[in-house]
């Protein structure tokens, strides 16, 4: 019995992704004044930015239900003896500690092994194809979270943002709180380290900060899996993606919209690469 | 009242928090008081009665169970001295009022172990005191005496960085006693019908006009571990609070022990909490029991004020003329401004002292000027400091060189950053002619504008619009995607604008900004990148 794969809806995998290695994506949830939705499946990327874009009110993100959780380990548990879960970083959501608790909801026996990325996007989203790769390959549990483990640090991301205002309304800013109130219009570029929002520079103008995003990218030896993803920006996404095309093969990279609970953190106009690999 | 006072208290709650140096810089004063005066305000509408005393007791007993932190606490021993003072009372008085507030000092200083003047205590005293005075000079007027009452709290805010010298290192006033201001502040605004105007204001911090000697960083560097801070309030009967004050007196700091025989609040910074909590428990039963790590609490402020700028190791200091421009550098995240720039050299000894009064000991200097970098270069050699010059000389290129700055890189490597970055930039300056003259091709009148481009003067003509254009025409637009033109102290806005949008119609490819940039000297000052 092979080892079942699950993570959350941050992890940004594509559906087709999913459904080939079948991984368990649990949902977060999105707030619009008086309608919640469940991420990425009563509401799509397509309809969460046009009602971010039009909507007076302001989205608010929160974490899946126990039950969510303990309903999915169970349905699992009628498949395999020992799942592998793998969560959003901790620092940003108390997701991965509903994941560890919804364990002892369970009735069914079954070794559930909960690991935080701290990372999120498809940061967290490679970590996830790459341990149900090797889960479907036979892999043990204990090879996967050494293998989850080891590739932890070789996932990076660079995030360039129109507003930093989503990010700071929703408390999630860290240390990036450092370029706000500037006086001068700046581009921000932002990464995640250790599971924390931190600031990487402030350019003048998209281009420079799209320019930023390619130079990241180049900057690496060898690139294993990379990622263009974008809210409600698609043209320059699939412009850099025809760039990156030069570095990487154009047909391996994942160009994804993010996943509303994220595109809530972050307002329109973020454009994210993600990448696995070594510098 | 006390509710419009707490609302009032609210707005300012993140600045009083800011204020936070002592006894432990971990800057939640403000919130600490904010929760205690909710408590305080949930606990008054459930008073049996309308009556002053009924309501005082109330509030009392709401602050103390909702008391927080030693602002709070302090906070709620001075309304227990208002609710003893006025325990008789269908109503109150001006006269009822200043007796009160006498009482609530003297309780005030009757809680705390180790009373320290410059804080709260010493705010309380004087508004006491003041209030007395009013009262017996002008009598009755409850409005008069809360004004006397507020007068004097400002005054003693104000006075208390000469009494506690932390305070004054920080360049701080007491954030209790801020708060304390900002309360009877929001009770006398509430006492004038002033409830319109308190929706749309906030409350002003006093600021004192000591500069701070040491930033926030240091002071808190300064002070050592503390161990736990130790809060729960006990409930049990027949309590002896003097008993358990003086039992626990050796135990830890900051002791605060207040309330009655029923219930008692006590605070603590200790080595040993479990020691407290078992002689507690002993006496009664124990109700919202917090304990906290100060290391870590101690930690999270230093994280906080480092938050407040982007270069946590490394200050830069930058050489800036004019209002607007200096923001700009702020904003960025220079740590200290020198004022100078073109006909305004500044002296070594003023970027020296800039350079020193800055908490790190790694300096980049931003010149902005040709004429000042060979100062900057001097100040090297006055002081222990590891000190860079990044040569910038126009506001533009130190724009830039600032903007560049990589929060992942080590002072070295941003040097070469920063360095690399100005080179990327073009500076136009347009200012008048001060006298006539001819420059190769250039025939030029006294104030007359005319252009500069990168320091050489390239350009003339009967308008800084027709100059600047001049300029425009002659540099590959291809490569330019930001325009930002600051506008100097003589130049209207609307010239400026009316030279933007000029520009926007002529290359809608741009991305034009406007900013009023205050410099003398020159109407504007462009950076093309």
């Amino acid at each position: 019995m092979s080892v079942k794969v699950v993570t959350d809806s941050v992890a940004d995998l594509p559906p087709e992704v999913v459904q080939e290695l079948g991984i368990t994506v649990i949902p977060l949830n999105v707030r619009f004044g008086q309608k919640v939705y469940r991420d990425g499946i009563d509401l799509t990327a397509e309809q969460f930015y046009r009602e971010l874009t039009s909507s007076k009110v302001f989205p608010v993100t929160s974490v899946p239900s126990p039950a969510t959780f303990a309903t999915a380990y169970e349905k699992l548990a009628g498949e395999t003896d020992e799942i592998l879960v793998i969560m959003l970083s901790s620092t940003l959501s108390a997701t991965y500690e509903v994941a560890v608790q919804s364990i002892g909801l369970m009735k069914h026996k079954c070794r559930v092994e909960v690991i935080d990325s701290r990372s999120a996007v498809m940061a967290q989203g490679f970590l996830v194809i790459h341990a149900a790769r090797a889960a479907a390959a036979g892999a043990t549990m204990e090879e996967l979270i050494e293998m989850v483990r080891r590739d932890i640090p070789r996932v990076d991301l660079r995030a360039a943002f129109d507003t930093l205002e989503y990010l700071r309304r929703g408390g999630r800013i860290g240390a990036a709180q450092a370029l706000l109130g500037a006086a001068l219009k700046i581009n921000p570029i932002i990464t995640m380290k250790n599971g924390l929002v931190e600031p990487v520079a402030r350019t003048r103008s998209r281009k420079k900060a799209i320019e930023q995003l390619y130079k990241f990218i180049a900057s690496y030896k060898k690139i294993e899996e990379l990622a263009v993803e974008e809210a409600a920006c698609p043209e320059d996404a699939d412009s850099l993606t025809d760039r990156l095309g030069g570095l990487f093969p154009k047909e391996r990279i994942y160009r994804t919209k993010t996943t509303p609970v994220i595109g809530a953190h972050t307002g329109p106009g973020l454009l994210l690469v993600a990448v696995m690999g070594d510098k | 009242m006390f509710a419009a006072a707490t609302g009032w208290l609210e707005k300012s709650s993140a600045d009083i928090d800011a204020l936070n140096v002592f006894p432990v810089p971990d800057g939640d004063t403000g919130t600490n008081m904010l929760l205690t005066m909710r408590s305080t305000i949930e606990e008054a509408y459930r008073a049996p009665d309308r009556s002053a005393a009924a309501v005082a007791q109330a509030m009392a007993k709401g602050a103390l169970m909702g008391a927080r932190g030693n602002s709070g606490v302090i906070l709620s021993q001075i309304l227990r001295g208002l609710a003893q003072n006025l325990a008789a009372k269908e109503s109150f008085n001006a006269a009822d009022l200043a007796s009160a507030l006498q009482e609530s000092s003297v309780m005030a200083y009757k809680g705390i172990s180790n009373p320290v003047e410059g804080t709260m205590l010493t705010v309380i005293k004087d508004v006491a005191k003041a209030v007395a005075a009013e009262v017996a000079s002008n009598g009755r007027d409850l409005v008069s005496v809360m004004e006397a009452a507020v007068n004097a709290a400002g005054e003693s805010v104000a006075n208390t960085p000469n009494l506690l010298e932390v305070l004054r290192e920080a360049g701080v006033v007491d954030a209790g006693g801020q708060g304390l201001h900002t309360i009877l502040d929001g009770a006398l605004r509430y006492l004038r019908g002033e409830m319109e105007q308190m929706r749309f204001r906030k409350p002003q911090i006093i600021i004192t006009d000591l500069h701070a000697t040491k930033l926030p960083q240091m002071i808190a560097a300064d002070e050592v571990p503390y161990g736990y801070c130790t809060e729960f309030l006990l409930k049990g009967e027949k309590l002896d609070t003097d008993k358990i004050k003086k039992k626990l007196e050796k135990k830890g700091e900051s002791l605060i022990v207040v309330g009655d025989d029923s219930a008692a609040r006590i605070h603590i910074h200790t080595l040993e909490p479990g020691d407290i909590i078992a002689y507690a428990s002993s006496l009664g039963t124990l109700h919202q029991v917090s304990i906290r790590n100060m290391d870590e609490q101690h930690q999270d402020y230093l994280e906080m004020q480092k938050a407040k700028g982007p270069a946590v190791d490394t200050a830069i200091v930058a050489v800036v003329a004019g209002e607007g421009l200096a923001d700009v550098f702020t904003s960025l995240g220079v740590t200290a401004i020198v004022p100078g720039g073109q006909t305004m050299n500044p002296s070594t000894k003023d970027l020296l002292q800039a350079v020193e009064g800055v908490a790190s000991d790694k300096v980049i200097i931003l010149p902005n000027n040709k004429n000042i970098i060979a100062t900057a270069s001097q100040v090297q050699s006055l002081t222990e400091k590891k000190i860079e010059v990044v040569p910038t000389t126009t506001i533009p290129q130190g724009v830039a060189a600032l903007l560049a700055f990589d929060y992942e890189a080590d002072l070295e490597a941003n040097i070469s950053i920063m360095a690399r970055a100005i080179s990327a930039i073009k500076t136009v300056e347009i200012c008048r002619a001060v006298r006539s003259a001819k420059l190769g091709d250039l025939q030029i009148r006294k104030k007359q504008p005319i252009g500069f481009l990168d320091g050489d003067l390239v350009a003339v003509g009967e308008s800084a619009l027709e100059v600047l254009n001049k300029m425009l025409s002659k540099l590959d637009l291809n490569k330019i995607e930001v325009i930002t033109i600051y506008y100097g102290d003589d130049t209207k806005s609307e010239e400026a604008e009316q030279v933007a949008s000029d520009i926007r119609n002529r290359y809608p490819q741009l991305q034009i900004e406007v900013v009023k940039g205050g410099q003398p000297h020159y109407n504007y000052i462009i950076s093309i990148e």
